[in-house]
């Protein structure tokens, strides 16, 4: 939603779940722009929470991870508004920032403030692992909404003109997609793109871009896009993995010889 | 239970002060006590649209600083007699006002009216977010173009990010000959991309633009135009009847019309 003040390098906001609890990450505090950032922010959660995969049981807990995000009283509680929206209870905040803590605990939710020096409290996933779990959503991607996602995205709806999808894997759309793509943003060249119908403003695979043809196509059936030699190519679904194969040492997908 | 309804678009131009007026107005000759609020603090025309220019003594903006009671500022229509307007102030900007401020005075202006009617400003910036603020449903209003098509996608996921779920969508200015041509989007590829459920198709006719420099709004004609009847209908869905839509292109195929296109256009 905001291309100035994040990276690609972190999904805006995300669920993840925990033995007992769902966890929900927010992402660093921008330097800049902290009120526009509280309603990208809110905005980007709202859809998040609605969008996703509803894997958690009614009244399951979350523990909110603010990191050094400041959040006041009234933004805390719009945000266990937002969870309650979707059946879930804010009871935890993590956070390294003293105010935010005054605030969680003021509102009656249990802080947790991570001494910020501690090698052991560093994620590991973001040493040992390329990518993170797939997400899953439901929904469809207005214009204006950007879905971000250091993993493989899939989308159960349409994604419209103006939206955008960006993924470190591939980005699987069970749906249209009319806005722009991006696979493999980190420089993953095999990365692919594939959805039921293909009609993108934008087509882009690690540092690759393609246009859409003017033309829509004429058959419409589940398409692939992929990196080849040429550039991005868009092939029919159904026989990809038994007619091309990825060379690794060129970074291209190209055709079995037939 | 008052049902509060925003009215918006993120466009410009594409008829949302036009359908408030006609939607305010056809909603209150259906017997309800209805609403209006012009959120377009700046540039209020809601009061023209509707003919009450000369009646506004005091604005929203007096409500808050407490200048005047609520009950004050309302301007009574001066043909229906359930429809009121609290007119927006023209000499301050879109900042003059918060969203709890909003929210507040529709609240106290809900439990005596049927229908709250919140005319939302173009943008997607301070006005729309104060005008969104109160409401619980909201009616898209947006033209068959491509630029009105993408800002009603854009405004849809911001109401939907508001918890303003159940959005319509309006369709205004179409174009029967136009669509039969295929050079104007039909309603049907407008649908495809917003995903929502339809609840009026405005005809464009020059009728609109009369009654709206009379200060009429359309609705109230003795004898309905077409563009007056889609308005009314619309109203009427909005209560919760279910009334065909009005076949705009039936006139189109005519055999008068195929014979003329054979002419005119060059064979596929």
């Amino acid at each position: 939603m905001n291309q100035n003040a994040h990276t690609a390098e972190e999904s805006p906001v995300r669920l993840e779940r925990d033995r007992k609890q769902v966890l929900l990450y927010l992402p660093p505090s921008p330097t800049v722009d902290a009120i526009n950032d509280w309603r990208e922010l809110w905005q980007n959660l709202k859809h998040h929470l609605h969008a996703s995969e509803r894997f958690w049981e009614s009244q399951t807990l979350v523990a909110l991870k603010a990191q050094d995000r400041l959040l006041d009283m009234p933004q805390l509680s719009a945000i266990a508004q937002a969870l309650s929206e979707v059946d879930l209870r804010l009871s935890s905040v993590e956070t390294s920032r003293r105010q935010t803590a005054v605030a969680a605990a003021t509102a009656g939710y249990s802080v947790i403030q991570p001494s910020p020096l501690s090698p052991l409290n560093q994620p590991v996933a973001a040493h040992q692992f390329k990518h993170r779990e797939p997400l899953y959503l439901k929904t469809t991607v207005r214009s204006g909404m950007e879905i971000r996602h250091d993993g493989t995205a899939l989308l159960c709806g349409d994604v419209n003109p103006g939206g955008s999808v960006i993924a470190h894997g591939d980005i699987i759309i069970w749906g249209r997609l009319r806005g722009i793509a991006h696979a493999g943003v980190k420089g993953d060249r095999g990365a692919r793109i594939m959805c039921l119908q293909m009609q993108p403003t934008q087509l882009r695979i690690a540092d690759v871009v393609a246009r859409a043809p003017n033309s829509p196509p004429q058959d419409q059936q589940a398409e692939i896009a992929y990196v080849a030699a040429a550039g991005i190519r868009i092939t029919r679904g159904l026989d990809f993995l038994k007619t091309h194969r990825f060379v690794k040492e060129q970074e291209i997908w190209e055709a079995f010889p037939i | 239970m008052t049902r509060i309804i925003v009215i918006t678009s993120g466009k410009g131009g594409v008829g949302k002060t036009t359908a408030t007026a006609n939607i305010g107005s056809a909603l209150a000759r259906l017997g309800n006590k209805v609403a209006l609020v012009d959120a377009d603090f700046g540039l209020r025309n809601l009061d023209l649209l509707l003919g009450l220019e000369n009646r506004v003594v005091y604005t929203a903006i007096d409500v808050i600083n407490g200048d005047c009671r609520l009950e004050q500022a309302l301007v009574k229509d001066k043909r229906r007699n359930g429809l009121v307007l609290l007119p927006a102030a023209q000499s301050r900007g879109k900042e003059a006002i918060t969203r709890e401020q909003m929210k507040d005075i529709v609240t106290r202006l809900a439990p005596n009216y049927d229908y709250v009617v919140i005319d939302c400003p173009a943008g997607i910036e301070m006005g729309f977010q104060n005008a969104i603020a109160p409401a619980t449903e909201a009616l898209i209003v947006t033209t068959p173009e491509v630029a009105a098509v993408r800002d009603a996608d854009r405004v849809i996921g911001l109401l939907e990010a508001n918890s303003v779920s159940n959005i319509k969508l309006v369709v205004n200015r179409v174009k029967p000959d136009m669509i039969q041509a295929n050079d104007m989007m039909s309603v049907e590829d407008i649908l495809e991309i917003l995903a929502i459920p339809l609840i009026g198709i405005i005809p464009d006719d020059e009728r609109v633009i009369v009654s709206s420099n009379r200060g009429e709004p359309l609705v109230l004609d003795e004898k309905l135009s077409t563009p007056g009847l889609t308005f009314n209908n619309l109203a009427r869905r909005i209560t919760g009847d279910e009334v065909r839509f009005v076949d705009l292109m039936a006139n189109q195929d005519t055999l008068l019309n195929r014979i003329r296109r054979w002419f005119t256009e060059p064979s596929q």
